[in-house]
């Protein structure tokens, strides 16, 4: 678990693999989608929320 | 005796209390272990010899697809509370779920066409796991639409509660898709009689991500139960109260 398995950031940003090819395009566009889309969901709720519990007040 | 113990503890107001208590505790302690273990899934575990780096999205895939089966799984448990004991939470439940169920749907989907550009050479395949997948992103959509259609909302949860129990025989299908068909998607790395196929380097990180995503999902149905309980409950005094 310790052990980084990249030596520099550009190459975990790349993530450039044994066959030469680059991943860090998928991987890192994955977890953008999925960070967005929690984060819009959250915020989605909350907004609505406030605005029903405004509404009972 | 069970009837007495269900009414007692799954009233809309003793849940809502229980769940605002429990929210902040559940919500930090998710994200620190989601964060945690993308992290180490990224950053620490070693490269995978056949697909390279990109199998770190599995990091995020696998979450999102269990979530997905798992959460029509506690909506149908949830409709068969309702339609056996008419308990109203549970019908609260099923309406709530549903669109979270939708959202993590789309990132098992989104996710896994992306990794399938790398891995399989397409993004899409009408591969059975795919398909079956599909099906169950269009179902959760249709079970939103379907409550929404009605003005009558004790009529909709009647339906809604039939309907997710009728649709339930496609998780099965999802989870047995890849040992009944040929497909491109390989079949299951953890399965509970057998040993995992997977490297505990990697396995560690991947049940990490898991619960990390799970408590994150549970913080969700959280937000979305309350507003539907705030919406069916708002002319009755106890929630001005709460409010």
């Amino acid at each position: 678990m310790s052990k980084f398995a990249f030596n520099s950031i550009s190459e975990a940003f790349t993530m450039q693999s044994l066959n030469g090819q680059n991943h860090g395009l998928y991987v890192w566009s994955v977890l953008a989608i999925v960070f967005f889309t929690l984060l819009i969901t959250f915020l989605v709720y909350k907004y609505k929320l406030k605005k029903i519990s405004k509404k009972i007040k | 005796m069970i009837k007495k113990f269900i009414h007692q503890f799954a009233s809309p107001k003793t849940y809502l209390f229980q769940v605002t208590r429990a929210y902040p505790y559940i919500f930090v302690i998710s994200i620190l272990i989601y964060i945690i273990s993308i992290f180490w899934g990224l950053f620490l575990t070693p490269e995978d010899f056949v697909q390279g780096n990109s199998y770190r999205i599995i990091y995020l895939h696998v979450p999102a697809s269990f979530i997905s089966q798992a959460l029509y799984g506690g909506m149908a448990i949830a409709s068969a509370i309702f339609l056996i004991w008419k308990v109203k939470l549970s019908a609260y439940l099923v309406k709530s779920i549903a669109p979270i169920g939708a959202m993590t749907t789309f990132i098992a989907l989104i996710s896994g066409s992306i990794w399938g550009i790398p891995t399989w050479g397409t993004w899409w395949a009408w591969d059975a796991r795919i398909v079956s997948t599909l099906i169950l992103f269009i179902m959760y959509l249709g079970l939103i639409s379907l409550h929404d259609s009605f003005a009558n909302y004790e009529k909709a949860d009647k339906f809604l509660a039939v309907l997710v129990l009728v649709g339930s025989v496609n998780i099965p299908i999802i989870k047995m898709s890849v040992e009944w068909w040929s497909t491109l998607h390989q079949s299951a790395s953890i399965t509970i009689s057998d040993k995992p196929t997977i490297d505990p380097s990697m396995l560690y990180p991947l049940f990490g991500s898991m619960i990390g995503f799970t408590g994150i999902v549970v913080c969700l149905v959280i937000l979305s139960s309350k507003l539907h309980i705030f919406v069916r409950e708002k002319n009755k005094s106890w929630i001005k109260d709460y409010v």
